[in-house]
């Protein structure tokens, strides 16, 4: 049996590129599938708890997180598109009118 | 030691797909290529004693989401659109950050949550039982999550479509 240490250290890997994705690129689509890793990454933190305590509550919460992550990227892709019809391109530094 | 091969071989695969995602510059190069990660670790799940959530894994993450993702990248044509270079300071500062972020994570992880027992014995999770504790403890959340999917729905046809009328007007003033 795998120790649950090492599904959390890939976790944490997976987190940390996601991060990276969202800090270091401009394209809208591609931040979005940086935070889907994200929520991926915490989803398997959420398991190899459950495991280790052997708690189904774990199991329920990434069933949620599961289907709130599906509405978010329809609710975020539906906004890109909105984007897309106004300027043109999904840059998100084009995207300043709430600027300061 | 079969388990840890599988377990070392999908970790590879799914890190070096998620790498993919955030280094190359084709969108659709890297929605497949979230969809192996995905399923490297739904893989991953079915090591953690959990094959529901791996197969929902496949079905909804690598299957759903991600097919949206691919017909939003398509409608919209992005696959041939140039991404402009992000500045220097900002690729400089979200390198750095990130691998400092993994290098704290990953020293906290093994000083203080290294389990030195293993979980003991199986752990029943087959859907009977995820069922049985949705629809008596969570019975609430549950019903809150389907309404918030179909507040989703409203909102995504609401932003998506072609604004018209009034609503049409208020975007051409804004947009100006």
């Amino acid at each position: 049996m795998i120790p649950t240490h090492y599904f959390l250290i890939l976790s944490a890997i997976l987190f940390s590129i996601g991060v990276c994705g969202v800090l270091t690129r401009r394209n809208g689509i591609t931040i979005f599938m940086s935070i889907e890793l994200m929520v991926n990454a915490v989803n398997l933190t959420f398991l190899a708890y459950a495991r280790q305590f052997h708690q189904l509550h774990g199991l329920i919460f990434v069933f949620f997180v599961m289907a709130i992550a599906a509405a978010e990227a329809a609710v975020g892709l539906a906004i890109f598109i909105s984007l897309f019809h106004h300027r043109e391109t999904i840059d998100v530094d084009e995207a300043n009118l709430m600027h300061w | 030691m079969f388990e840890f091969i599988v377990f070392f071989f999908f970790a590879a695969v799914a890190v070096v797909f998620a790498l993919v995602v955030i280094l190359h510059r084709n969108p659709v190069v890297g929605a497949l290529s979230l969809v192996v990660s995905f399923f490297a670790l739904a893989v991953i799940y079915v090591l953690l004693d959990a094959p529901f959530l791996a197969a929902l894994q496949v079905i909804v993450y690598a299957g759903a989401i991600m097919v949206l993702f691919l017909f939003v990248i398509m409608l919209l044509n992005l696959q041939h659109m140039s991404e402009p270079a992000t500045r220097p300071i900002q690729q400089f500062l979200g390198y750095t950050t990130s691998a400092a972020f993994v290098l704290g994570l990953v020293y906290y992880l093994v000083k203080y949550a290294v389990f030195t027992s293993l979980p003991s014995g199986p752990f029943q999770t087959d859907s009977r039982a995820i069922g049985m504790a949705i629809f008596e403890s969570y019975v609430f959340p549950f019903e809150m999550v389907s309404i918030l999917l179909l507040a989703a729905i409203v909102g995504a046809l609401l932003l998506s479509g072609r604004a018209t009328g009034e609503r049409a007007r208020i975007g051409q003033e804004v947009s100006s």
